[in-house]
C-alpha cells in the first residue's frame, strides 16, 4: 500500500465518507473506491462485484480472483440528551467504537465545551436541536436527564422517526410515569415498549462509569440485532 | 448491517511512518470455520518487531511478526500467508480454536 493511499483512507474516515479499499493480492496494488464511481485501472473489470460487496457492506476476496475488497461504512449516529456525568463516560467508551456522538442539553452550565471536548454539543431544547441533526432509522437515542420536559420531546421525536435504539434513564417508577405520558400523547404500546427503560443491561453497578458501560453494552447488542 | 467497531490501526500506522519507521500492514482476508477475528482485522509491524492490533486471538501473531520482518529484510512488496488448524505438534504455530485464516501482508511505502 502506498502512503498516499493510507492518507486517503484516513481522510475519508475523518470526513465520514463511505468508501472501499481494493487490493490486488498478486501485485500489491491498492486503490480507493468511492460508491457511484467506476473502479480504476485493473480493478475496472470487477466493477459489478465491487459494487455488490459495497452494497452488502462485506469484506472479502472476489470469487475466482485475487482482488480483496474492504468496505468502510459511516459511524452510527448516537444522540445523547443530557450533558450529565454518565454522558462523559459514554463519550469515553464510544472512542474505541464506531459511534459518532452528539449531545443535546438546553442547560448551558451542563453543555459546556470544557466538559465535552471534540464532541458536538447542542445547547438547545430537543425540538430545535433536532433541526440541526440529520437522523434516520440507523440513529440511536440515549435520554439521560430523566426530566420529562427535556427527555419527552426527544423520545417522541425518536419514536416518530423510528430510531433503531431508544433508551431512557430513570427508575422503574420514573419509567412507568414516562410510559403513561407517552400513551396519553398517542403512542401505541408497541412503540412505548420499544424504549429500553430503565436503560442498560443489568450489571449491578450504580456509579456513572458502570451505568455508562451497561448502556454501551446494550447499544452494541441492539446494533448487531438489526 | 451495522458495525459498532472501529479499528484505529491505520491511524497508528500513519504515526509510525511519520516517526520514520518501516511499516508492514497485515490484514485478515479470508477465514474458514471458527476464527477469532473477522475478515478485515488488522495488525501493523515495524522493523524492530513492535506490533499493534491483531489478526487472531494471539495464536498466530508471532508468526505474522516474523513474516513481516522477512518482508522488510527481503524488500518484497507483499505476501499471502495461510494458517491452518493446529495439529498434534502443540508447539507449532496454528489456530487452537480450530479455524483457518489467510493473512495478507504488505509494506506501506
Amino acid at each position: 500500500m502506498k502512503i498516499k493511499t493510507l492518507e486517503e483512507i484516513l481522510k475519508n474516515k475523518s470526513s465520514k465518507t463511505e468508501f472501499a479499499i481494493l487490493t490486488n493480492l498478486e501485485n500489491g496494488d491498492s486503490e480507493i473506491y468511492l460508491p457511484g464511481t467506476s473502479p480504476k485501472g485493473e480493478f475496472s473489470k470487477y466493477a459489478d462485484e465491487i459494487e455488490n460487496f459495497f452494497k452488502s457492506k462485506k469484506n472479502g476476496v472476489i470469487e475466482n480472483s485475487e482482488i480483496f475488497v474492504e468496505t468502510y461504512i459511516k459511524p452510527i449516529k448516537v444522540i445523547i440528551v443530557g450533558a450529565v456525568h454518565i454522558a462523559q463516560y459514554l463519550v469515553d467508551f464510544a472512542k474505541s467504537l464506531n459511534f459518532e456522538i452528539s449531545i443535546i442539553d438546553p442547560r448551558g452550565y451542563f453543555a459546556s465545551e470544557q466538559r465535552f471536548p471534540d464532541i458536538k454539543v447542542i445547547n438547545k431544547w430537543p425540538k430545535e436541536a433536532f433541526e440541526e441533526i440529520e437522523t434516520n432509522s440507523s440513529t440511536a437515542l440515549i435520554a439521560l436527564t430523566h426530566d420529562p420536559k427535556i427527555d419527552d420531546p426527544a423520545l417522541q421525536y425518536a419514536l416518530k422517526n423510528k430510531f433503531y435504539y431508544i433508551g431512557a434513564l430513570g427508575s422503574k417508577k420514573t419509567h412507568e410515569n414516562r410510559c403513561q405520558r407517552l400513551a396519553e400523547a398517542g403512542f401505541t404500546n408497541d412503540e412505548i415498549n420499544s424504549i429500553h427503560g430503565p436503560i442498560g443491561i443489568k450489571l449491578g453497578g450504580k456509579s456513572a462509569p458502570e451505568i455508562a458501560l451497561s448502556i454501551i453494552a446494550q447499544l452494541v447488542s441492539e446494533t448487531y440485532k438489526k | 448491517m451495522k458495525n459498532s467497531f472501529d479499528e484505529k490501526i491505520l491511524d497508528e500506522a500513519k504515526d509510525w511512518i511519520k516517526a520514520n519507521q518501516k511499516v508492514v500492514l497485515a490484514t485478515v482476508i479470508q477465514t474458514w470455520g471458527s476464527s477469532p477475528r473477522q475478515v478485515g482485522s488488522r495488525m501493523i509491524v515495524n522493523e524492530k518487531g513492535d506490533f499493534s492490533g491483531s489478526v487472531s486471538g494471539g495464536c498466530v501473531e508471532s508468526a505474522v511478526v516474523s513474516e513481516c520482518l522477512s518482508l522488510i529484510k527481503d524488500n518484497k512488496p507483499c505476501k499471502k500467508i495461510e494458517f491452518k488448524v493446529s495439529n498434534e505438534s502443540a508447539w507449532e504455530v496454528g489456530l487452537a480454536c480450530g479455524g483457518e485464516i489467510a493473512v495478507y501482508i504488505e509494506q506501506i511505502h
